[in-house]
């Protein structure tokens, strides 16, 4: 007991002073954030100089011409409240300034031309624009179909360098549109000062009931599903992180030969398993100062932010909740760990460890793939069966308990059933690691493996 | 040889890995107080009978008695074993390490702490008590990992090649403490493939070869057994009576000199004499034992 102590004791100290530690234990909550909302910022931001378009409007008059030039230019302020995509909008809804200048970070802006027929057919102007696309002196052009105001199946079309751009695409398509629809109302004889008010797209508001049948606050949902993503994002990168780090700690003593010292002295599976527990108790420190942090933040700069006037809405997480989230940590966490051992105690070198520690990894991520559809219907049969898979649950039901929480008896019988696996790996991890750590200088084979379980 | 005294027994021991058998039918004793050596060219079974004997790995078949009683976990914590490939946590300090492993053999932190600066002092490392292994040289830490051995003071200490790697100095000092610790009671088996070495240090030997035993014994015994009346010689004139094949059967010469070995039914003195006759001046005249490292190889390569 007391060599199962000193083991424990040195392997948390070990990895408490890393830099690894420190810096993880500081950059964390700031690579969670990147990692869960930048890669959605990024997509929706556009570099670079304004795009440049040409309007080619063949309508009578080219009477959509200035109304497509002023919704894409964003001049026409009532446009403001529909439909923006991404997440441009969420972030700033505020002030119509605001929203301003973040369309124009968020969303990039237009530089737009009008090109006159002059009586010459869309056929004879093309080349024309197309060299000029050649040259970099336009980026697309637009052409507008004559009978666009009267016919509902008439199609607008655009012509690009870069038609990979989904969100420029998107945007040009929602603005044109909503020019459009706009003039074909106006000359359905509305009024102008009503067109806005008639077309004004409806909100949906949303209000959370309990299971309890207790009404909640207004919820956008927002909140709530970027903490579930969270919760699975956080609880995937813990485990691959310090699975990584058992792996990393057992092939030091295979490489530095310390093992053959370690097993001269205490059992082999006490020298495994008082690994895996020193590695978990850096890991809870980790947690626990990231929940303290998360507290000290909820308890004091809420409140003064709040006192400022800026409402910041953190989801509220009651109890259970860290009880549960204590538990199916330590659940995947043991479950992976094991595994990382077992293949930390197989191989010669740490790129050899990578290698085979491949498959671990893809099956921790199809957990975390497996929260999208769980998010949507946390209770269907689906859900159900995959909460019940040991290697997904961890991050499954976890999804599951903050989206929706499952009766209690699910919960248990998935942590029941995640604990037997845990079991049972360590059970086949005491017949290998032994023998796997004093085999130098090959790595071990899958029937070399499967004949020592069978042998001791 | 009296069982009742040894603090080591393999009785009839066979350790095979899937095709290849490592150790067969493996019996010796090594007798309290004593300092064994298990010798044996590269891959002969060395490292797997250790390992044994200190319950890293079991048997297929036999039995492994040590202090009287079949090796347990329990019965590690008397023995120290420092093994040829051996090695120290890279960014541990170096105090630190020593603790730990002494912890490891169940020596309380603070006892472990004291002994280890007194140790770190007799082998001059007290200024890299707080430096990480890294830092230190090979041989530097190859005195760590040697304080790390006996710092739980065990009765039988296994050391496998522990002056690989060293220069002369440290070797004296670290055959310094090994005699001390024979003297204080001790056992010690010494593995190595060094036969001068071997020839210096240990009262009894083992040789292995492919897997088994080819010959144990006292070294005294051990050389009696391979008296092969060579002579060591050093003359001035009489080659011609090197050139009776009736005295001498084999010469060798070295920079000292010649040894020649007598052949059969010669003895020295008539060897003697005929020099005598033959009016050659003798510098040196002088019976000598094969050294264990002639035994090895001639053993060995007799089994092969």
């Amino acid at each position: 007991m007391n060599k199962l102590l000193a083991i424990i004791k040195r392997e948390y100290l070990a990895k408490v002073r890393t830099k690894f530690f420190v810096i993880m234990t500081i950059l964390g909550p700031l690579m969670l954030f990147v990692f869960t909302l930048v890669p959605g910022l990024l997509m929706s931001m556009k570099t670079g100089d304004d795009t440049r378009i040409a309007v080619l409007d063949q309508t009578e008059g080219a009477q959509l011409s200035e109304p497509i030039r002023r919704s894409l230019l964003k001049l026409d302020r009532d446009q403001l409240s529909t439909k923006q995509p991404g997440i441009a909008e969420s972030v700033n809804s505020n002030t119509k300034e605001r929203v301003e200048k973040a369309g124009k970070s968020f969303s990039g802006s237009f530089h737009v031309e009008q090109v006159d027929l002059n009586g010459r057919s869309v056929e004879q102007i093309k080349p024309e624009l197309n060299s000029r696309i050649g040259r970099n002196e336009l980026d697309g052009y637009l052409i507008i179909p004559p009978d666009i105001l009267t016919n509902s199946e008439s199609k607008a079309s655009y012509y690009g360098r870069n038609v990979g751009d989904v969100f420029t695409r998107e945007q040009i398509e929602d603005r044109l549109d909503s020019a459009v629809r706009r003039q074909r109302l106006i000359k359905q004889g509305v009024k102008d000062q009503d067109v806005d008010a008639l077309s004004k797209s409806v909100d949906l508001a949303t209000y959370p009931i309990s299971e309890k049948g207790e009404e909640g606050h207004e919820d956008s949902g927002v909140a709530g599903f970027a903490m579930v993503f969270i919760i699975a994002f956080l609880i995937y990168i813990t485990i691959l992180l310090y699975g990584q780090v058992v792996l990393g700690a057992i092939i030091e003593e295979k490489e530095t030969r310390i093992a053959e010292i370690l097993f001269s002295s205490a059992r082999p599976f006490q020298i495994m398993i008082g690994k895996l527990i020193g590695v978990s108790l850096m890991g809870l420190t980790q947690l626990v100062i990231w929940a303290v942090a998360f507290s000290a933040l909820a308890i004091y700069v809420v409140p003064s932010m709040a006192a400022q006037g800026k409402n910041i809405n953190l989801p509220h997480l009651p109890p259970f909740f860290f009880v549960y989230f204590f538990l199916f940590f330590v659940l995947g966490y043991f479950m992976y760990a094991t595994i990382y051992a077992l293949v930390g105690s197989m191989v010669t070198t740490s790129q050899e460890g990578g290698q085979m520690a491949m498959p671990v990894v893809f099956m921790l991520m199809a957990g975390l793939y497996l929260a999208f559809p769980i998010i949507r219907a946390p209770n269907s049969s689906f859900s159900f069966w995959v909460s019940m898979v040991p290697f997904f649950a961890p991050i499954t039901m976890m999804v599951r308990i903050v989206s929706q929480t499952p009766p209690f008896w699910q919960i248990a019988l998935s942590l029941t059933i995640g604990f037997a696996t845990v079991l049972l790996l360590l059970w086949l991890a005491s017949k290998i690691y032994r023998i796997g750590m004093l085999m130098y200088g090959k790595k071990a084979t899958i029937p070399e493996v499967v004949r020592w379980i069978r042998q001791t | 040889m009296n069982n009742d005294s040894a603090t080591v027994v393999l009785d009839h021991i066979t350790k095979r890995f899937g095709e290849f058998t490592a150790v067969n039918d493996l019996s010796l004793a090594v007798r309290a107080g004593r300092i064994y050596g298990l010798l044996g060219p590269n891959g002969a079974g060395k490292t797997t009978t250790i390992r044994m004997i200190v319950n890293i790995t079991a048997p297929d078949s036999g039995s492994v008695t040590v202090f009287g009683k079949q090796i347990t976990a329990e019965l590690q914590d008397r023995i120290g074993y420092l093994p040829e490939e051996r090695g120290l946590y890279k960014k541990m300090k170096v105090g630190e390490q020593i603790r730990f492993f002494a912890e490891l053999k169940s020596v309380p932190g603070k006892e472990a702490a004291k002994r280890a600066d007194r140790w770190l002092e007799r082998l001059k490392l007290t200024d890299w008590k707080g430096k990480k292994a890294t830092e230190l040289s090979k041989g530097m830490q190859q005195k760590v990992q040697f304080i790390a051995t006996i710092i739980h003071e065990p009765d039988l200490l296994i050391l496998d090649e522990p002056f690989s790697g060293l220069d002369p100095v440290n070797v004296e000092l670290l055959k310094e403490i090994i005699l001390e610790l024979k003297a204080a009671g001790k056992t010690i088996i010494f593995s190595t493939h060094q036969m001068e070495v071997a020839e210096k240090i240990c009262d009894d030997i083992c040789l292995i070869n492919r897997s088994r035993k080819i010959l144990e014994g006292s070294i005294r015994e051990v050389k009696r057994g391979f008296s092969r009346n060579a002579v060591a010689l050093r003359l001035v004139g009489g080659e011609n009576v090197l050139e009776d094949r009736n005295l001498i059967s084999q010469i060798k010469r070295n920079s000292d000199g010649i040894e020649v070995l007598l052949a059969e039914g010669a003895t020295a003195q008539s060897l003697l004499k005929e020099l005598m006759a033959a009016a050659a001046t003798i510098e040196r005249f002088e019976m000598i034992e094969p050294s264990l490292h002639d035994i090895f190889i001639e053993k060995v390569t007799e089994s092969a």
